[in-house]
């Protein structure tokens, strides 16, 4: 088989193209991230803006090296990597130091998605991956959560809410509606759920992205939480579940990440990122679990899709009159 | 309830038919046409008549050369002043017959009022046999666009209950079924009564998308009270609705075995423009020798025209005024499924000429692209009426792993082009896929013949 290749291409069908290209949509997701970066700024100060610049100014310039180095086609004007450096910000508290970020964006761009082919290529989450690694090497840098600006105090140091509510301290201090927008200790994109619903709902007007997958994540995720949590069966608190953590920004941003979940079973998939993440969030040492919930399925992504067999058109079909 | 099949796109909002189904009809009747005796994709004729001889419209000029191929016919009357050889894209030769004119004369004009294009006429006399036969010796092959001979489809040994006739006319831009059905309501109801004689069918469901509610609503009324086995299906409009096996798993609600016919599942499925044909040939003694073409998009007078079959395409931008864009891309058929036929900015350079199964001329100004990465999002898998993976299959295919293509069953592919047209990364999916279901079953041949 001799198959025709680039300028040879130009003529075949079909011949009208929806206009929507891979720039586009990675240019929506950074769209429906700014309300979520404005309120980190609104939240943690000038220490988020820096962090976010610096891991989206990271990975930019950490692609745009590889490719030239590798001579590869140049995809970095895609917005790709701005999409992984503010999320891999997101995903780390306002103390993180600086050169901890950058190691992270560099281990995010280089091993998590270049090593293995680039864009659309990576079995993992590169963002993920990113503070995954930061958790291995030095748990200490994004550990130091923070109160925040607005909590009647000084930014002071302070366990999240789900650490609290894990070692069943008292959590009274928070509002529900604290949580809710973002007035609590956490990673700087994670806290303010109201903003990170709005960027959502964005994505979804815009066909980015389908919600069955989000859904399908936190309602697992509130089922079994719901279930074990409390004091007794079925006691457990599904509001500081679902707001003191980084449930809503994983579910959002995360486990609709395409090229690590495989499209057509990712509801399955969320699934069983929730049953880990609940998991982890019940019984592991740690008290949140969305990044390695999210990080394992990406790892079963491939075993799924190829253990759920697709219905193909008349295939198994039989004659009938 | 709505009738559905897998998958699918919208690739349109309606305004790209709106161009040229409120236009009325266009005849034009050229001094000379070029008949090619290739009317159809895999179809090849012989012609049997020479330089220099008299014909006369509606003469036999080509006999069928191979298996897919149909008789064909003079479609003006005039005399034989050439027979080119052409080649096509896979460089198999055919011959194209030219025959200029020799008299002034309308196409539609010294047509006598034709009965059947007013009532249902009486079938009772017409055998199942003498129709089938009609059918080849008229040279009627399928009008939609795939250009298969039809008499083969009824000459099937399963038993056949249901016709369908696919009026869904899902390609945007295309309007001549749309606007055959609103002139000729009557010609194709008595050609559908035609085909489901031909086929001692027990019904023929015209199945219509809802985008042209208008045409559905008066062949309703042609065969209301009337007892006949006819039903009107209205569709979603939906790309690609028109496909057979869609049509099947849309309207049957069941799903064509693959690798087999729709007629294992007791199923014909012909298009509106060959049950008016059938009308024609066997109601109104004319063999398949004119056609509606839409004539569309990036010209100054978009239209459906009444022509002979062989008339040139260049004249038909002439006709419609010329192209409207800087550099034009001309698709033979529609957007979706259509063939390039040449990319430039003068039409006199455009070569080709109508075919029984030319449903559309469409010009598209001719913009750059290339092919990016794919990022995996899963679009092509959604809207993929067969259940494929066709991001899959193109690594394969890009890897030359035909094996793993097989796997991935790249055979099952029915070229619709729904996983191009959504790619954002504007990959040539549909493009290699097709070819590794063309590798596969030439592959598959030769083991077979072994």
């Amino acid at each position: 088989m001799k198959l025709k290749v680039a300028d040879q291409l130009h003529d075949v069908g079909p011949h009208i193209r929806m206009n929507r290209t891979t720039k586009e949509i990675m240019q929506d997701v950074v769209i429906a991230l700014i309300p979520a970066f404005l309120g980190s700024i609104y939240f943690f100060g000038i220490k988020a803006l820096i962090l976010v610049m610096t891991a989206v100014t990271t990975c930019v310039i950490s692609e745009y090296i590889w490719q030239k180095l590798r001579k590869e086609p140049l995809t970095v004007s895609d917005w790709s990597a701005v999409v992984t450096g503010i999320l891999l910000a997101f995903n780390v508290p306002a103390t993180t130091p600086v050169w901890a970020v950058m190691v992270a964006s560099v281990f995010a761009i280089i091993v998590a998605k270049q090593f293995f082919g680039g864009i659309g290529s990576n079995f993992a989450n590169p963002a993920l991956m990113g503070r995954a690694l930061l958790l291995f090497l030095w748990p200490a840098s994004i550990s130091g959560y923070v109160s925040t600006y607005h909590a009647g105090a000084d930014a002071v140091s302070s366990a999240t809410v789900l650490g609290l509510y894990k070692s069943g301290s008292q959590i009274s201090q928070f509002s529900k509606w604290d949580m809710f927008i973002g007035n609590i200790p956490g990673c700087i994109g994670e806290t303010s759920k109201l903003l990170l619903l709005i960027g959502f709902a964005y994505l979804c007007y815009r066909r980015v992205v389908n919600i069955s997958t989000t859904a399908a994540y936190i309602l697992t995720v509130l089922l079994v939480t719901f279930i074990f949590s409390g004091e007794g069966l079925f006691k457990g608190d599904i509001l500081v579940n679902l707001l003191s953590g980084g449930l809503i920004l994983g579910a959002c941003y995360m486990m609709t990440d395409y090229a690590s979940v495989a499209p057509r079973v990712k509801v399955t998939l969320a699934v069983i990122a929730g049953l880990i993440t609940a998991g982890i969030r019940l019984w592991g040492m740690l008290p949140e679990g969305v990044s390695y919930g999210i990080l394992a399925a990406n790892c079963l992504s491939g075993l799924v899709d190829n253990l759920i067999k697709p219905h193909i058109y008349g295939v198994n079909v039989k004659k009938s009159k | 309830m709505k009738k559905y099949f897998h998958g699918g796109i919208h690739p349109a909002d309606g305004s790209d038919k709106l161009l040229s189904n409120q236009v009325p009809i266009r005849v034009y009747t050229p001094k000379s046409v070029e008949i090619s005796m290739k009317q159809s994709p895999n179809g090849f004729s012989k012609a049997i008549v020479k330089p220099g001889d008299k014909v006369s419209k509606g003469d036999l000029i080509g006999v069928p050369a191979n298996f897919s191929a149909a008789n064909v016919h003079a479609s003006v009357s005039g005399t034989v002043k050439d027979i080119i050889l052409a080649k096509d894209n896979f460089n198999r030769e055919y011959e194209i017959v030219v025959i200029e004119s020799d008299k002034e004369e309308d196409m539609i004009s010294n047509i006598p009022e034709r009965e059947y294009e007013k009532k249902l006429v009486d079938l009772s006399s017409y055998s199942k046999e003498e129709i089938i036969g009609k059918m080849k010796e008229g040279g009627l092959i399928g009008m939609g666009g795939a250009g298969f001979p039809t008499h083969i489809k009824y000459e099937t040994k399963e038993v056949i209950n249901y016709i369908l006739i696919n009026g869904a006319e899902c390609e945007p831009y295309l309007t001549c079924d749309h606007i055959l059905m609103k002139e000729h309501g009557y010609a194709i109801i008595n050609g559908v009564l035609l085909f489901v004689k031909a086929a001692n069918a027990k019904k023929a469901y015209i199945c219509i998308e809802d985008n042209k509610q208008d045409v559905a609503h008066e062949l309703e009324n042609i065969i209301s009270g009337k007892n006949l086995p006819i039903e009107i299906v209205i569709l979603p409009t939906r790309y690609p609705q028109g496909g057979e096996r869609q049509l099947v798993e849309a309207v049957l609600r069941t799903e064509v075995p693959a690798g087999e016919l729709p007629s294992s599942v007791g199923t014909i499925i012909n298009n509106v423009g060959t049950a008016k044909a059938m009308a024609d040939i066997v109601l109104g003694g004319v063999p398949v020798i004119s056609r509606l073409v839409t004539v569309t998009g990036k010209v100054n007078t978009p239209c459906n025209y009444l022509v002979p079959i062989g008339t040139r395409y260049s004249e038909l931008i002439e006709q419609s005024g010329g192209f409207t864009a800087e550099i034009c891309r001309v698709v033979e058929g529609g957007p979706m499924t259509g063939n390039c036929l040449f990319i430039g900015n003068n039409p006199k350079d455009l070569k080709g000429s109508v075919a029984k199964n030319t449903s559309g001329l469409l010009v598209l100004e001719d913009l750059p692209k290339s092919e990016s990465p794919c990022i995996r999002c899963g679009e092509c898998e959604r809207v993929c009426p067969a259940g494929l993976a066709p991001f899959k299959i193109d690594f394969a295919a890009i890897e030359g792993n035909i094996n793993l293509c097989e796997k991935l069953y790249a055979t099952e592919c029915i070229s619709c082009g729904c996983c191009s047209y959504v790619c954002p990364a504007k990959r040539e999916l549909a493009y290699r896929i097709t070819e590794a279901k063309n590798e596969i079953i030439r592959i598959r041949r030769e083991r077979g013949g072994k």
